[in-house]
């Protein structure tokens, strides 16, 4: 094993590597005492900072409010709207329309047996229809 | 270290008017101890220093909670652990690892409360290596002697917990150094 590793496995231990000047230790207390007096006087400061905080808070927490003011607004005017809407939009509409189209059809179809029967009662076949058609007495 | 009678201290602390000339003699009882512990863990005067005061104005601020459960040193050791834990963490933060490393082994050289020789050089650089709680273990072991027992008490970690970390250490130092060899 080297010098080197010898002196950190020795049993003795070593002498730490670094020092520092006694009047470092001799001021120490007052200079601690005089930043612990400067951190007393912040108080008043930081008071003066924590109303202003509030006053701050205070804006966040009304304009918070009137978001959900507005929010809740829009959200009862759209629920209002839907109500007036489901309430005077007729609803049954298609219902209607498909039962008129069943009575447009039925009529039609009541028609061309009406004109079934009348076209067998006279006898007349397509050819007379044609000519009858094509004659003067239809033009005028 | 000049001793002091912690009983006597702790009902000094109660009264207001006696508070802070009680302080100053912890002060100066106890800075020196945890100067030491400190640099052991930041490695550098001019951060110790602000260590140091910060622990001791976070003590100063805690004194009425301390009720003596535990003893004085032991209770400002552990602020003085945690204030360079927590100075570790944003030095880490403002340089990356590789910077790290270059700033820890400049800062011996550059140090001027160095006060040694090459091989000791090479063996803080070693111990910089090690995580911040294994470089305390380390150090008060080897640098200080202390008994297990001792340095038990004041981390709050089991003497076999230490055992295995010193060996753990030890075994990094070498091969730390080894590799320079």
């Amino acid at each position: 094993m080297s010098t080197k590793n010898n002196r950190i496995f020795d049993p003795q231990g070593g002498k730490y590597p670094f020092r520092v000047n006694d009047e470092y230790f001799d001021n120490l207390a007052a200079r601690v005492m005089d930043r612990i007096d400067e951190i007393d006087k912040e108080p008043v400061e930081k008071e003066e900072k924590s109303e202003l905080k509030s006053n701050v808070f205070d804006i966040n927490k009304n304009r918070h409010r009137n978001l959900w003011i507005s929010s809740i607004s829009i959200a009862a005017s759209l629920v209002l709207i839907a109500t007036l809407a489901l309430k005077f939009i007729p609803t049954h509409a298609p219902a209607e329309n498909e039962q008129t189209e069943m009575v447009a059809a039925q009529t039609a179809k009541e028609n061309m047996d009406y004109n079934e029967d009348l076209m067998t009662y006279t006898m007349a076949d397509n050819m007379d229809i044609y000519y009858y058609l094509l004659s003067e007495d239809f033009e005028q | 270290m000049a001793k002091i009678d912690e009983k006597d201290i702790l009902k000094r602390i109660q009264d207001p008017k006696s508070k802070r000339k009680a302080f100053e003699e912890i002060v100066n009882a106890y800075s020196r101890q945890l100067y030491w512990k400190i640099h052991y863990m930041v490695q550098n005067h001019d951060d110790t220093d602000d260590v140091l005061q910060n622990t001791l104005v976070k003590a100063w601020r805690g004194l009425d909670n301390f009720k003596g459960d535990s003893a004085l040193f032991t209770w400002l050791y552990r602020i003085a652990y945690n204030e360079s834990i927590t100075f570790l963490k944003q030095r880490k933060q403002m340089m990356s690892i590789d910077d790290e490393d270059f700033v820890e082994q400049a800062n011996f050289v550059a140090d001027e409360y160095f006060d040694s020789d090459e091989t000791q050089e090479m063996l803080m650089q070693a111990v910089s290596t090690l995580p911040p709680k294994q470089r305390q273990v380390f150090c008060m072991k080897y640098f200080e002697d202390r008994k297990y027992e001792e340095i038990s008490e004041l981390v709050g970690t089991s003497v076999g917990a230490l055992k295995a970390s010193y060996h753990i250490a030890v075994e990094k130092i070498t091969f730390f150094i080894k590799s320079k060899e």
